[in-house]
């Protein structure tokens, strides 16, 4: 986590599939270019998926991670486009 | 977008379970910039019903009920979500309309246009196309 700014969070925990994915793409499209997004989900398939989503439209995975403290997945974006 | 790789989905039953799948599946691909067009037929139809949706009168088993249960958002919510997010369009078949005698003010606003399997082709073609 150290050193990822982050500049918005999107809690989308409890949030069934795809929801989250869902909850971030609508998030990234409102924000500028270069600034980070980061999607908190409790949704299994969310850590796999989003990377797919992220490789697919061209933007950059900075984290991808279980948070330390619960079951969810903090995973952030950066708008690169 | 005219380049963009297509998806078309027909969807054909009533079941919640089959138009939550297909409507998950097309609000996906329409928000990771695809081209999606559904195509509403025979008895999935009376599920794009204003009444149909206002009664929440749909055809669940198993998973059905659970997602109701949990109040996950249904095919209907993910479709007009979709519809922010991409290039997603949603077609009422002409013969069901008809022969049922439904007009398109008795269907959800999220339905685009009342049309043939000739007009439906036209819009698919080039595409994969999923029956549901």
């Amino acid at each position: 986590m150290a050193g990822v700014h982050i500049d918005k969070t999107v809690d989308a925990r409890g949030s069934y599939c795809p929801g989250p994915l869902m909850e971030l793409i609508k998030t990234v499209k409102a924000a500028s270019v270069g600034q980070v997004i980061e999607v908190l989900s409790s949704d299994q398939g969310s850590a796999k998926d989003i990377p797919e989503w992220v490789k697919k439209v061209g933007h950059e995975l900075v984290l991808n991670e279980k948070a330390q403290d619960g079951d969810y997945w903090k995973i952030a974006v950066k708008k690169v486009k | 977008m005219s380049n963009a790789p297509k998806l078309s989905i027909v969807l054909m039953s009533p079941d919640m379970e089959k138009l939550h799948a297909g409507a998950l599946m097309g609000s996906v691909a329409a928000a990771s910039g695809m081209e999606v067009n559904f195509f509403v037929t025979m008895e999935a139809l009376r599920m794009f019903l204003k009444e149909t949706v206002e009664k929440q009168d749909f055809k669940v088993s198993g998973v059905g009920e659970k997602l109701l249960e949990k109040k996950v958002d249904l095919f209907y919510k993910m479709l007009e979500d979709a519809k922010d997010l991409g290039n997603l369009k949603v077609y009422a078949c002409s013969l069901v309309v008809d022969v049922m005698g439904w007009e398109k003010e008795d269907m959800l606003d999220l339905i685009d246009d009342i049309i043939g399997v000739t007009a439906f082709f036209g819009i698919a073609e080039g595409s994969q196309i999923m029956v549901i």
